[in-house]
């Protein structure tokens, strides 16, 4: 039972919602996440469950011209 | 924010910027060097990329963070490395998330050897984004078609490159990058990618670009604080030379000193009449 993490394999928390997997893995700010491709807007993570199988991405600022 | 009218802005999407220079913020020595560049450069935007949370020092992306929120600068991120519309397009809105901007420079990247653009995910990603609210300027090659369609799609400014990126080749396709810009005169052309020098900058703000985003070319100069100044200098020069009207160029010499009153003349000849146009003094 886990789930993808920015391509790695991670378990499961508990309870199964997307706040707790991130003070699991206290990203540091600023950072915004997607689960499944979709955006979870920041105060909602809370409500937001997640299922074995999922995709998580956390993704911060970085620098950036092209490519 | 300054209250006096801007001169000759670049206008975006409705957004007026008093600079005609876009900066990359990539591969830079130091987080100091970027610093000094922005101000040498006085970019109207930065572009900034997201990346993985990656575990390690925690303080990278908030420093660079931080960089940014004090550069005081319009922030363009862009999805650097998306391979497909659906990841250009969940790109782009994590962008938003966290940048609080709908503006997105959108790179949907079709050859991994090239990185030349995917026409069509381009314009299957341009006309998502501009569904969902985003301000898209895409990163686009100059061919006329792929342009005519992201305009349909909906995009009101285009990012044409002049070379792949990060090249420096400076334009390699001038004809057409000229034939756009006559076929396409109402939308703001940003020609993105693949300028080395000032000179090339020079050259395609004096076609009548309307702005030059850089990165590898300020950053990898042997002294980027001052390739970022000169680059600033070109791109002002070039704009004021467009403005200006360059004289139109003739197939044969044209003296410009008067020939009429020539000491040791031997009267009139065909030479001997005013070049039209000129004022006789």
């Amino acid at each position: 039972m886990s789930l993808i993490v920015n391509g790695q394999t991670h378990p499961l928390p508990e309870p199964r919602t997307l706040a707790a997997l991130l003070r699991l893995l206290s990203p540091a700010a600023p950072f915004v996440v997607a689960r499944n491709e979709e955006v979870i807007p920041q105060g909602t993570y809370e409500e937001c469950p997640i299922f074995a199988g999922d995709k998580i991405e956390i993704v911060r600022p970085a620098a950036g011209g092209l490519r | 924010m300054n209250s006096t009218p801007m001169e000759d802005p670049l206008t975006l999407y409705g957004q007026s910027f008093s600079s005609r220079l876009l900066l990359g913020t990539a591969r830079y020595d130091s987080p100091s060097v970027l610093v000094d560049g922005i101000s040498a450069a006085d970019p109207a935007m930065l572009t900034v990329s997201l990346r993985r949370q990656i575990s390690g020092p925690k303080e990278s992306g908030q420093s660079f963070w931080n960089l940014l929120r004090e550069t005081q600068r319009a922030i363009l991120p862009n999805t650097a490395g998306c391979l497909s519309a659906g990841e250009a397009v969940t790109t782009a809105c994590m962008a938003r998330e966290l940048f609080q901007t709908n503006f997105i420079k959108l790179e949907v990247i079709g050859d991994e050897l090239s990185l030349q653009p995917d026409p069509f995910g381009l314009v299957e990603a341009a006309r998502e984004l501009v569904r969902r609210g985003f301000q898209v300027l895409p990163y686009c090659t100059e061919d006329w078609v792929l342009c005519r369609r992201l305009m349909d799609a909906g995009c009101e400014v285009l990012m044409p490159w002049a070379a792949p990126i990060g090249t420096g080749q400076g334009p390699r396709n001038p004809r057409a990058l000229r034939e756009l810009r006559e076929r396409a005169p109402q939308t703001p052309l940003i020609v993105d990618a693949g300028i080395g020098l000032p000179s090339q900058a020079c050259q395609v703000m004096e076609w009548g670009f309307d702005g030059v985003l850089l990165n590898t070319a300020v950053s990898r100069a042997l002294d980027p604080v001052r390739m970022a100044s000169a680059f600033a200098e070109a791109v002002k020069g070039g704009r004021s030379a467009f403005l200006a009207g360059p004289m139109i160029v003739q197939e044969i010499a044209v003296p410009s000193t008067p020939e009429i009153g020539r000491p040791f003349g031997s009267g009139t000849s065909r030479l001997e009449t005013q070049v039209p146009g000129s004022m006789p003094m």
